[in-house]
């Protein structure tokens, strides 16, 4: 599998670290119910086919974090976008559905 | 107590500079280089600062630009790698600190990082053997950055001329194994080297 990174271009696997899912945000632990936020956010998990969006870290390049769009059962990766922009809301696949 | 002066030791313990058919390797002595990292939203404000002491626009992808003496090199978003000659006791983090205060964040690397020059029309086809990234001309040519890995061991390189020479930088500690390894791709390149 080759990730093309938006800085560093077209680069194999082996420069990646996978990070997990991209889209469980960290809950808030002073909240009443932090435990049961807590349990959900590390182990459910519904591991489906299909599409997933994965944090992925260019740990031997650019060092840059980003959000890979990837078909688990193919590994076909239709979109590769900068973690930055998608944490704040600029990135092209958000644009999209703005 | 007599004065003494500390005088710097090659990393490459090795290494001679040397010149074969096809290729010559020699390891940068005596350079000055710093890191710098833009603040938050800081960007703009550092490349207007960098524009103006050095008359050069500070490279948003992977290339390098040459200014007033110094090799700007991409080195991931919003970072940069900064390299000059030592001389005159020139020393770029206290200069780059000086000029970009408030903006960057700037390290010192001289100690941290060697450099290896690679050069002549067999230097691809070497570090080829080596690199996991396409070095062909139309793809990586003169002032092409890349930050990657060579033989396991983690480079940041680019390219000065179009000779071709190339330069690899790695932390200090590897320069032995990166050179066994050089070596190595060498002899199995170029027939007078075997």
């Amino acid at each position: 599998m080759r990730i093309a990174c938006p800085y560093c271009g077209e680069r194999s696997l082996d420069e990646y670290l996978y990070s997990g899912d991209a889209t469980v945000r960290r809950p808030d632990f002073a909240s009443p119910t932090a435990q049961a936020d807590f349990v959900k956010y590390v182990y459910e998990r519904k591991n489906s086919p299909g599409q997933h969006r994965e944090l992925w870290y260019h740990a031997a390049g650019c060092h840059a974090w980003l959000v890979v769009t990837r078909d688990v059962s193919t590994h076909i990766i239709t979109a590769v976008e900068p973690a930055k922009d998608v944490a704040l809301g600029t990135a092209s696949s958000m644009k999209d559905t703005a | 107590m007599a004065d003494s002066t500390l005088q710097p030791t090659s990393a490459f313990s090795h290494l001679e500079p040397t010149s074969l058919p096809g290729i010559a390797i020699e390891p940068r002595e005596n350079f000055t280089m710093a890191s710098f990292a833009a603040g938050k939203g800081r960007l703009e404000a550092l490349a207007a600062a960098i524009r103006e002491a050095y008359g050069v626009e500070l490279p948003r992808r992977p290339q390098r630009v040459v200014g007033n003496g110094i090799v700007f090199v991409w080195l991931g978003p919003d970072q940069w790698l900064a390299i000059a000659e030592r001389t005159n006791n020139r020393d770029l983090e206290v200069e780059l600190k000086q000029r970009v205060a408030g903006l960057a964040s700037v390290v010192d690397q001289s100690d941290g990082r060697v450099i290896v020059r690679v050069s002549g029309p067999l230097a691809r086809e070497v570090l080829a053997k080596g690199v996991p990234i396409d070095l062909h001309a139309d793809t990586f040519g003169v002032n092409a950055v890349a930050i990657t890995h060579a033989s396991h061991i983690g480079v940041i390189m680019w390219q000065v001329d179009a000779a071709p020479t190339f330069e690899l930088a790695m932390f200090r500690s590897y320069a032995d194994s990166f050179a066994h390894w050089l070596l190595e791709a060498v002899a199995s390149t170029v027939p007078a080297a075997a």
